[in-house]
């Protein structure tokens, strides 16, 4: 092993230009793919974020007492996408309005009777999320004989699902083409390399050593290859996210949300398909380089 | 087809041999034995099939008809995992020495001790130093192979072939390149090998060099056997 690691070293520092030009390719691929998954990760969370401060208000009808509205708030906390549900009375609401609106308070002195009706706020549970899932629950709840009306911010939700649902299924024909591309890049470089080593690796073989003996740096190399260039790769895109970070407003997004860098259990999965990616792209050459 | 018996003394069998590439027939009808510790040449003018034979012999190319056996290996069906098995019992030297030229003396030679799956780096050590030291290499171990003169090259290139203790000795046009001097000292190198017991068969088109010795000699034109001639089978070397 030992002895493996030290040929496919020399390989290393011997075809410098070649393995050079792999590893920039791995790193730039590495570095554009995990620029995606930051974005979609941090996308993600967003909405995770903003979704938790989304509310089904329903506004119940006039003739609905504050006994049935009371009622009607215990009996939808019971359903399971629920988290919680709050009764608000129109006088709250009315002194509510009355804190938003600010000075023009006087814009409401004329009403002779409060023309707001009594709502429930319904706060969905955590782990309800797309812009389908809270369409369901905002028809059953008004469904409810007691609601004449449900608001929820649909558009906004259903936009955003859009908009998000656009970037990850861009970024996952980006990571497929891009995988690709270091495939076929990758495939390309090491049958560089082995045209390159083609009389060497013909005088070793007829000395007497095996396809193992030949085959088995080369993976490792290639492996090495993918490591190394999905570290440079991803230290490069570290090095993007500390100088464009400061230029991002705390809580400018949401209060609640901090844009974060990609977890180790990201990292760790773009180290092992890079070194993957590497080794299935000189496989296939080797595979075919060897064939006598 | 060949029958194989374990106290035969052949250890090389051709019957019938033949290989074409293409519609052009390298070899023709090749039928003949070689005894183990036989020192022999394969003679010829160029294009009568020495290099294919050799070739034949450590399986860089596939026979197209006939029965072959090299210690016990049939060639003809040969699995390409057995390859390596066969190609350690061979060592082989050409006339362009196919050194690697970014490993140095030592370093090549070393490989087939590597390639075989030898570990001790002690015992790779010791028994590569007495090589380059009967080869007269010992101060160039360092060297690499662009920095050596074509006898210093072939004196490595045979080291490399004896140091697996190969049983056959395959030598494709070993002194073509050479001055006088280097080829009788490469000669006397291959005699050596010889002497420790291994078989060797030499391809030359060179009679002055067939001349001074009385061993065997196989004449091949246009890819086919005209002439098996025996010599003195003892002290075959001059």
């Amino acid at each position: 092993m030992m002895d493996m690691f030290r040929r496919a070293a020399a390989d290393f520092v011997r075809h410098r230009f070649l393995h050079g030009t792999c590893f920039l390719t791995i790193s730039l691929a590495v570095f554009i793919v995990s620029a995606f998954g930051l974005f979609l990760v941090n996308a993600g969370e967003l909405m995770d974020a903003w979704q938790q401060g989304v509310r089904i208000t329903a506004y119940l009808k006039s003739d609905i007492s504050g006994q049935e509205a009371l009622a009607l708030a215990e009996e939808l906390a019971q359903k399971p996408e629920v988290a919680s549900v709050s009764h608000v009375s129109g006088e709250e609401g009315l002194e509510w309005l009355k804190e938003q609106i600010g000075r023009q308070t006087d814009l409401l002195a004329d009403l002779s009777e409060n023309p707001l009706p009594d709502a429930l706020e319904i706060r969905p549970e955590e782990g309800l999320t797309g812009a389908d899932a809270f369409d369901a629950l905002a028809k059953s709840v008004s469904a409810q004989a007691e609601v004449a009306d449900v608001e929820y911010g649909r558009n906004w939700l259903q936009r955003f699902y859009g908009i998000y649902n656009l970037f990850r299924m861009t970024a996952a024909v980006m990571a497929a083409l891009v995988i690709l591309a270091i495939m076929f890049i990758g495939a390309n470089t090491f049958r560089l390399i082995l045209y390159s080593r083609q009389e060497e690796i013909e005088i070793t073989r007829i000395i007497g050593a095996d396809e193992a003996f030949v085959k088995y740096p080369l993976y490792l190399e290639s492996m090495l290859l993918g490591f190394c260039g999905a570290v440079a790769g991803l230290a490069l895109l570290y090095a993007a996210f500390l100088a464009v970070m400061p230029q991002v407003p705390p809580g400018g997004l949401l209060p609640v949300f901090q844009i974060r860098f990609l977890s180790p259990g990201w990292i760790f999965m773009i180290l092992m398909a890079s070194m993957f990616v590497g080794w299935i792209g000189c496989w296939f050459t080797v595979r075919r380089f060897l064939r006598i | 087809m060949i029958q194989t018996d374990p106290l035969d003394n052949r250890i090389i069998r051709f019957y019938q041999v033949s290989k074409h590439f293409g519609d052009s027939w390298a070899l023709h009808d090749l039928s003949f034995d070689v005894e183990t510790n036989e020192f022999l040449f394969i003679t010829g003018p160029s294009g009568a099939g020495k290099s294919t034979l050799i070739k034949l012999l450590y399986m860089g190319e596939r026979m197209s008809s006939g029965y072959a056996i090299v210690d016990g290996l049939n060639l003809t069906r040969m699995h390409r995992r057995q390859i390596p098995v066969l190609r350690r019992k061979i060592g082989v030297i050409f006339q362009d020495f196919k050194l690697i030229a970014h490993l140095n003396v030592f370093q090549n030679v070393a490989l087939v001790m590597e390639a075989a799956g030898f570990k001790s780096r002690t015992e790779i050590r010791r028994r590569v130093g007495d090589l380059l030291e009967l080869v007269g290499l010992a101060d160039q171990a360092k060297a690499f192979p662009p920095t050596l003169s074509g006898g210093e090259k072939q004196r490595a290139a045979v080291a490399r072939a004896m140091v697996g203790k190969p049983k056959i000795i395959l030598a494709d046009e070993p002194t073509a390149s050479l001055d006088p001097e280097a080829a009788e000292r490469v000669l006397r190198l291959l005699c050596a090998a010889h002497a420790r017991g291994a078989t060797v068969l030499i391809t030359t088109h060179d009679r002055n060099l067939i001349s001074r010795f009385d061993t065997r000699v196989i004449r091949l034109e246009g890819g086919r056997q005209v002439a098996d001639a025996a010599g003195n089978a003892v002290g075959v070397c001059p």
